[in-house]
């Protein structure tokens, strides 16, 4: 049986709960877990799951939809767009850069192996190349 | 000389005092391990020598509020000491849930910071009640068709006419042909209906039924089975309240057989009922037990009532008993809540009018 696909948020993180959900959901959608058109769960549902207020979610949702993921379309709730690759901007290729790096440092210093890291990167790459992203 | 009303009256004040006894008892055992007494603890201290103690030292508190109502309620028997029997009713149901209250205070010592990871299922999942909208406005559309039909045989319906009878068969209450008389057991059972539709419907829609420690579509299968459940129920009140808004036309005897066939079906549902909870345990086995259910201790008011305003669920796992309890930080629950209490109130102006 087919795993269910599920988001998860640590809600005693520094990072705020909408930024988690906003997090998770886009490493779903760029891994293709979601077949354009699909739908998520509503606003509500989503966080009545979560145990968190309707405007966390709404918020999330939002930003999603703002970077050209989601449809929010009054009553059909969250629908998933076909997202073809855009054109990255240099600030674009440089943020992403940076984040990298500092992810990187970051997890060196909590502890992770430089091995590990790169057997993670190597697995993601490759899921990349396999066109696992829209 | 002992009249009926006193022998029924009797055993049935000790079955209301023995279940009332024995829901106390049970009263700890029936949350998840991760909550004692309405607090977050470590799953295995429910089994510590202390938690063993908290919890004779509940039951001993709990038993002497049970044995203080109930000598109250032996000593209503007394002539011109009849208003005890409201006291004692009032401190059995009170009495024990202040020891609960003390429990709940002492266990807080032991409180543990709750899981704050939380999990969700974003597949799609059916909040679609039972039967659909057709099935579901069933009950009102009996209730609406008994109206309609006693509308139309208004003249027929006696000036007087018996409501209930005593044991040996002679009627001891009557109503009259007025609106109050002929269509209020139809406002009422239309009332009850509306409060179980509004209870399945909620329960469906707005409850958390994601868990770390159970599988989602085991909790929604019984969040599905809550709502047929309920929807039988409705159904069997509707033709009830139906049978007895026709007793002026019919007489007693469609009202004893839907009750009698009503008892069985409710049996046999709540054992099935039972079966889909034993189901969710066993499943839950399989998973890791966390410390509390997801919700923080301070949102709980005396490990009772939650109050959380950031949760958008409004129902949520009860802390003390079986079931769902409503987040009383949004006004929907309140709504519901006034819709229940209205039901003994009806209940009452109709019964006053049937003296």
């Amino acid at each position: 049986m087919k795993r269910p696909r599920t988001l998860r948020i640590e809600l005693a993180s520094a990072q705020p709960v909408y930024e988690q959900i906003v997090s998770g959901l886009r490493a779903l959608l760029v891994s293709g877990e979601f077949e354009s058109g699909e739908q998520l769960p509503t606003v509500r549902q989503l966080a009545i799951d979560l145990g968190v207020h309707h405007n966390t979610v709404a918020e999330a949702y939002r930003v999603l939809a703002e970077e050209g993921w989601l449809d929010l379309r009054r009553r059909r709730g969250a629908v998933v767009l076909d997202r073809r690759d855009p054109k990255a901007t240099p600030e674009a290729k440089q943020d992403f850069r940076k984040h990298l790096e500092e992810l990187i440092a970051k997890a060196i210093t909590n502890g992770v192996p430089r091995s590990a890291i790169a057997d993670r990167m190597v697995e993601m790459a490759r899921k990349l190349g396999q066109g696992g992203t829209r | 000389m002992i009249q009926h009303s006193e022998w029924i009256f009797g055993p049935f004040m000790l079955a209301l005092v023995a279940l009332v006894t024995w829901a106390f008892w049970m009263l700890p055992q029936w949350t998840r391990p991760g909550i004692y007494f309405g607090v977050t603890v470590e799953p295995d201290f429910r089994k510590t020598p202390e938690a063993q103690r908290l919890l004779r030292k509940y039951r001993l508190e709990a038993m002497i509020h049970v044995a203080i109502a109930f000598a109250m309620i032996l000593a209503s028997a007394l002539p011109s000491y009849q208003f005890f029997a409201f006291v004692g009713a009032i401190w059995l149901a009170v009495g024990p849930l202040t020891a609960f209250v003390e429990a709940h205070k002492r266990v807080q010592r032991h409180a543990v910071k709750a899981v704050t990871v939380r999990e969700a299922v974003l597949e799609p999942r059916s909040t679609r009640l039972p039967g659909g909208w057709i099935v579901q406005v069933g009950p009102f559309v009996i209730l609406l068709a008994t109206g309609v039909f006693l509308h139309f045989y208004w003249d027929e319906i006696p000036a007087r006419f018996p409501v209930h009878w005593g044991i040996d068969g002679q009627p001891n209450g009557w109503s009259s042909r007025t609106p109050m008389g002929v269509y209020g057991p139809l406002v009422l059972g239309a009332l009850i209906s509306a409060c179980m539709w509004l209870t399945a419907n909620t329960l469906l829609r707005s409850a958390r039924i994601v868990d770390r420690a159970r599988p989602v579509f085991v909790l929604h299968d019984f969040a599905h089975r809550v709502g047929l459940f309920l929807l039988v129920i409705e159904l069997f009140l509707a033709v009830v309240f139906s049978c007895v808004g026709l007793l002026p036309l019919t007489g007693a005897m469609p009202v004893l057989i839907v009750t009698f066939l009503m008892l069985p079906t409710v049996f046999v549902l709540i054992v099935w009922l039972n079966k889909g909870r034993a189901h969710i345990e066993r499943s839950s086995e399989t998973h890791p037990q966390a410390a509390g259910d997801g919700t923080p201790d301070e949102c709980w008011k005396f490990g009772m009532l939650y109050f959380n305003p950031d949760d958008a669920a409004l129902w949520v796992e009860k802390r003390a008993g079986i079931g769902y309890t409503m987040n009383f930080a949004h006004i929907s629950a309140w709504v519901i809540m006034a819709l229940i209490l209205l039901v003994p109130i009806l209940g009452l102006v109709v019964a006053r009018h049937n003296r």
